[in-house]
């Protein structure tokens, strides 16, 4: 036994040695001299990036080099900032409005309404097989598919570019009710002959039992309990899609419910419904696409548009192959589906590069495209991108490390070691990140009598308590505790959004904005001669946000208001949940170990010493966004907003508008704000008003004399600058609020490869530093493997 | 012929539990509530549109007879809305399949020899130095939770040594030399714990058959001491061992989250939770059918297992 067990260990031991010399073979993965690869890594991978039906950034990326837009973000003459540059096409949109009038519902004198789009004569697909103007049309036929519903499709139709009855067709002769009734503030309603209320336009009234309402943020049906036996009621009128029309009776059901656990205003009922939106029968010839010609496209618009949103609206395309596309096509039992975009063999290219495989969660391969005429003209030097599943960061090190990728973004844990590296490049972003509060007193006074005996929340309805959270938040530590990568924000918008695209003029780099934040952060009398201050420049850049002193002092009164109004009593402790999106993220665990240490040390000293305290739900998961509305927390962190870098005065939306607000209980419809226009006079409107004022709607806004007019200042109107002051003046409104505190802004850190070199050092929005149209290579990939290898298999970049 | 009977009742008894579990889940994923998160200028009605045309707004009871005639007596699973939107569920499942199935039965073959023969050997060194050492490793490797070796295995095999690559390759070559070679880390990471298991559980079995009476008989029958132990005492104390390596092949088909993360095996192992996390029902649906499948068949399996390595134990007798 013992003799065999003996050989059993030598054969196990041998067994061993023999894969371990294998081993010592190396990569056989031999690259080719003439190639230049670009190997990067995702922890996230893409899934689905039909044109039509892609959801994520993700999905996009790949989309970005397989395909193109009519026109393109390139560097200015300058090479200083962006410009848009025809891609697709080869000259500026004409303006053929002329050429329309009586059609499409083009008047006469309208302009900015129909731009003929000139496309180049050598646009083709991957094969050869060459793009007309038509496929353009045939392929916005296959967006705008009645029967598809294409997740794409409002491309077409929403945001500031138009096209004529696009939207009619999508929806070809059906009924909708899509819009929450409160949304934008309360209808008049009309009772009609029939019994069933519409709104002063005679849109329907009706309530939808499985879609998220206003009231809830989630569905009738999610929430029945609060109906009780009028639910089955409720049940029993709903048609087969669970739309029930309001009368007297639902409506009577309405208000029981929202008496019962809402503030029982009147019309606050109104929060559980929708109002209908009617389409009509629509044939596709009737959409405003036109092929004049085989390289000419029209589009014809239903609001006019023209200069940097027309041509930033044009980025991108609509395009797919209509072969492919149909071949991927089914519809069974009525369900749409379509694979086009979601494997190599389903995906067909005409950008500047192809995808060569396509491995799911694992690995997928771009060629370069040299029937692309970018390729042609000598850009993209990149022949291959190489881009593999890896979900651990550590393991993306090691492979950078190797030398086997070529950008590693930097985490936490990292900073230490490579943040002074001369391979790190730091990139701001375009979010900002925010602490959002909850000050809804209804909702905190459910919450504080759920919590228990002398647990308060209430005292966060009181303003001086918000404030003093955010002084003695020291956002700078915030962000190394957390996010290190991340810089402090202290207003609403970043250092990337711009404010006048035409120009590439960064918002935060005007003077109104700049005054925001010194007003704001307290410092606008500490400028001048003789003062602390020489000028706002030295005063913004003071700022810090954090002040302890006076966060102490506003503790104090916070304590002796809520005492005052009844808010809390003495013995009370203040209970603050905050929410989480998990318990696995280390950046939320360790944001709120911070935030309950910092404040738990900022009233010390103050009446709330050893009154405050925090817990905190780590189990909200996909409802993250939404808990503060819903009263499951009191307080959200690493909160904000993505996109509209562009378009700050439709990001202010995302502040301002019921749709979009972190904060539940800030009643934009009728908090109202004073704002200086150029005419020297100084005019009165609801916040929300404001905001759909500078985005095109006609508002009423009235002076200080009493007297009225009717007032907009949307991108279709001439008035740059009352929309600018506007947009400041909103900015201050939101800060002063203190339901949303700037807390750090987005921003990022990579270590970039020694194989490549990008165009510019410095970080331009639209063309970040060159991408990969620019990018240029130091080694070829044998080169870079005979480096490496010389190195010792190993790269140092600290 | 009780043998049969007993069978069939038990695979009777497995498709009611089937039934009675996809019921479950059927219903307990469609209650979890589903909340689209606002998107700027985005028409919400697209996607309400969908969730009505794909009948998620139908009644649940009516939800699950469709998915029960659909599903489970179509065999259609269905299309995913979230995971790999517009994909064949089953088809995507099945093409993740084999990369688990591969790095499990390489794990498999490793460990279990390896297991075994350490645990004989701790075992016929009892109290010796030789079986603290492998005790020691056991405790160590079964305390340790797999992903801080897998993490050790490739810092230090791939990264420092470079003997293997940091992650499985790429493709479906899955019978080359240098995918066995880039799948030898997540092997090696997912054994460890198979290898402490099987270890601990035969050196306790065995060391306790080593004592019996019946090996007293054995030697003093004229048995040699190597005779009595392969003979005897290894075959007796395989009956408690042999279920457990029956039950690790259901392991095979399910993957490794923690490990085919770090190793970038594109297999199933993320798709559970992922499918859960998601909201991804026809995903989830199928998951929960096939694994609730395998373990039940496998429970049937194992128990009729045991009649045949131990002859003293009879199925469906009374």
């Amino acid at each position: 036994m013992r003799k065999m067990l003996k050989r059993v260990l030598v054969l196990a031991l041998a067994a061993a040695m023999t894969l371990s010399l294998a081993a010592c073979g190396g990569d056989d993965n031999k690259k080719d001299d003439a190639k230049y690869t670009y190997n990067t890594a995702l922890s996230v991978f893409p899934t689905n990036w039909n044109p039509h039906q892609n959801q994520t950034t993700t999905d996009a990326e790949i989309l970005d080099y397989i395909s193109e837009g009519f026109y393109a973000f390139d560097y200015n003459e300058t090479e200083d900032g962006y410009k848009l540059v025809p891609q697709m096409a080869t000259q500026d949109p004409v303006d053929v409005t002329k050429d329309y009038v009586g059609k499409y519902g083009i008047a006469e004198g309208d302009t900015a309404k129909a731009w003929k789009i000139v496309l180049r004569d050598d646009l083709c697909w991957e094969d050869g097989t060459a793009i007309k103007a038509e496929d353009f049309v045939t392929s916005a036929k296959l967006l705008l598919d009645p029967v598809a519903g294409n997740y794409r499709a409002d491309s077409l139709y929403s945001g500031s570019m138009v096209i004529v009855n696009a939207k009619n067709y999508l929806y070809n002769g059906k009924t909708v009710y899509a819009t929450d009734m409160a949304a934008n503030g309360y209808h008049e309603v009309v009772k009609g002959a029939d019994g069933y209320y519409t709104t002063k336009d005679g849109n329907e009234v009706a309530v939808k039992l499985n879609d998220a309402c206003y009231f809830f943020g989630a569905s009738i049906a999610d929430y029945s309990n609060y109906f009780g036996d009028s639910y089955a009621t409720l049940e029993s009128l709903a048609d087969a899609e669970g739309v029930i029309k309001v009368n007297d009776e639902v409506m009577n059901i309405l208000k029981a419910v929202s008496t019962a656990i809402g503030y029982g205003t009147p019309d606050e009922w109104q929060e559980f419904c929708f109002i209908s939106e009617s389409f009509p029968e629509m044939d596709f010839s009737e959409v405003g696409l036109i092929a004049t010609a085989d390289n000419e496209l029209v589009i014809v618009l239903e609001k006019p548009l023209e200069g940097f949103y027309l041509l930033y609206n044009l980025t991108s395309s609509w395009l797919v192959n209509e072969d492919l596309y149909t071949k991927c096509t089914t519809v069974t039992d009525g369900v749409y589906n379509n694979t086009y975009g979601t494997s190599a063999e389903t995906t067909i290219s005409y950008g500047p590069y192809k995808l060569a495989s396509f491995q799911a969660d694992k690995q997928y391969v771009l060629e370069r495209n040299d029937k692309h005429h970018d390729v042609k003209d000598g850009y993209y030097m990149t022949t291959t991108w190489q881009v593999d599943y890896v979900a651990e960061a550590s393991t993306r090190l090691e492979y950078f490390l190797k030398g086997d990728l070529d950008s590693y973004g930097l985490q936490a844990e990292d900073m230490a070691t490579y943040q002074q590296s001369e391979h790190t490049y730091f990139t701001d972003g375009e979010s900002t990140y925010f602490v959002a509060l909850n000050p809804s007193k209804s909702g905190l006074e459910k919450a504080q009598a759920a919590a228990g005996e002398n647990i308060n929340k209430t005292i966060l309805t009181v303003k001086e308590f918000r404030q003093a959270l955010s002084f003695a938040l020291n956002r700078d530590e915030f962000a190394l505790a957390t996010m290190p990568t991340l810089s402090p924000a202290f207003g609403v918008f970043s250092n990337l959004i711009i404010s006048d695209p035409e120009n590439g003029t960064a918002y935060r780099t005007t003077e109104e904005a700049k005054k925001v934040l010194a007003d704001f952060w307290g410092v606008s009398n500490e400028i001048g001669d003789g003062k602390l201050y020489a000028d706002i420049d030295e005063a913004v850049n003071s700022i810090t946000g954090y002040n302890l002193e006076k966060a102490k002092q506003l503790f104090n009164e916070a304590y002796d208001k809520a005492i005052a109004e009844g808010l809390m009593d003495a013995d009370d402790v203040v209970e603050i949940k905050i929410g989480l999106p998990s318990a696995t993220s280390s950046t939320y665990t360790n944001g709120y170990e911070f935030l309950s240490n910092c404040y738990t040390e900022a009233v010390k000293g103050t009446k709330l010493e050893g009154k405050l305290t925090f817990t905190k739900d780590d189990t909200i998961g996909n409802a993250f966004s939404d808990a503060l509305k819903a009263n499951q927390v009191d307080l959200l962190f690493y909160v904000g907003w993505n996109g509209a870098a562009l378009d700050p005065y439709s990001l202010m939306e995302a502040y301002t508008s019921p749709n979009y607000q972190y904060d539940p209980a800030w009643d934009t419809s009728t908090a109202m704000w004073d704002i200086k226009l150029s005419d020297g006079v100084t005019y009165t409107a609801s916040v929300l008003d404001w905001t759909y004022c500078m985005n095109g709607e006609k508002i009423t806004i009235k002076a200080a004399d009493g007297t009225t007019k009717e007032f907009s200042c949307g991108t279709a109107d001439e008035n740059p600058v009352d929309r600018f002051a506007i947009l400041a003046a909103l900015e201050g409104a939101v800060l002063s609020t203190y339901d949303m505190i700037p807390l750090t802004g987005d921003a990022s850190a990579a270590l970039k490869g020694m194989q490549i070199k990008y165009y510019k050092e410095d970080y331009i929005f639209g063309v970040g530093r060159g991408g990969l149209k620019y990018m240029k290579y130091n080694y070829t990939d044998a080169e870079w493997a005979d480096y490496v290898s010389e190195q010792g298999g190993k790269l140092v970049y600290n | 012929m009780n043998m049969l009977k007993y069978v069939l009742k038990r695979i009777a008894l497995m498709f009611f539990v089937l039934f009675v579990i996809m019921t479950m889940c059927f219903i307990l994923i469609k209650l979890l509530p589903v909340t689209d998160a606002a998107q700027f200028g985005k028409d919400m009605n697209l996607i309400l549109q969908r969730r009505e045309a794909l009948g998620y707004n139908k009644p649940l009871l009516e939800q699950l007879f469709i998915f029960f005639q659909r599903s489970v007596f179509g065999g259609d699973w269905g299309i995913s809305e979230a995971l790999y939107r517009g994909q064949d569920v089953w088809a995507v499942f099945i093409s993740k399949l084999p990369a688990t199935i591969m790095v499990n039965i390489y794990s498999m073959c490793f460990s279990v020899p390896t297991g075994l023969l350490l645990g004989i050997y701790a075992a016929l060194k009892k109290n010796k130095w030789q079986d603290h050492v492998i005790s020691t490793l056991v405790v160590v490797f079964i305390s340790v939770p797999s992903y801080v070796y897998a993490f050790l295995v490739q810092y230090l095999l791939c990264f420092k040594l470079d003997l293997f690559p940091l992650q499985m390759n790429s493709g479906t070559d899955y019978f080359s030399f240098s995918m066995f070679m880039s799948v030898v880390p997540a092997v090696l990471s997912l054994a460890f714990g198979s290898i402490a298991g099987l270890a601990r559980y035969v050196r306790a079995e065995l060391s306790e058959v080593l004592t019996s009476d019946f090996m007293l008989l054995a030697r003093t029958k004229g048995l040699t001491r190597s005779q009595a132990t392969i003979r005897h005492a290894l075959r007796n104390s395989m009956v408690p061992v042999f279920p457990m390596i029956l039950g690790e092949f259901v392991a095979i088909l399910s993957g490794s989250l923690i490990i085919e993360k770090i190793f970038g095996v594109p297999g199933v192992g993320q798709l559970y939770v992922n499918s859960i996390t998601a909201l991804d029902y026809n995903f989830f649906m199928l998951l929960s059918a096939f694994y609730t499948l395998v373990g039940l068949t496998a429970g049937i399996v194992v128990d009729i297992s045991y009649g045949f390595i131990d002859p003293r134990i009879r199925m469906g007798e009374r």
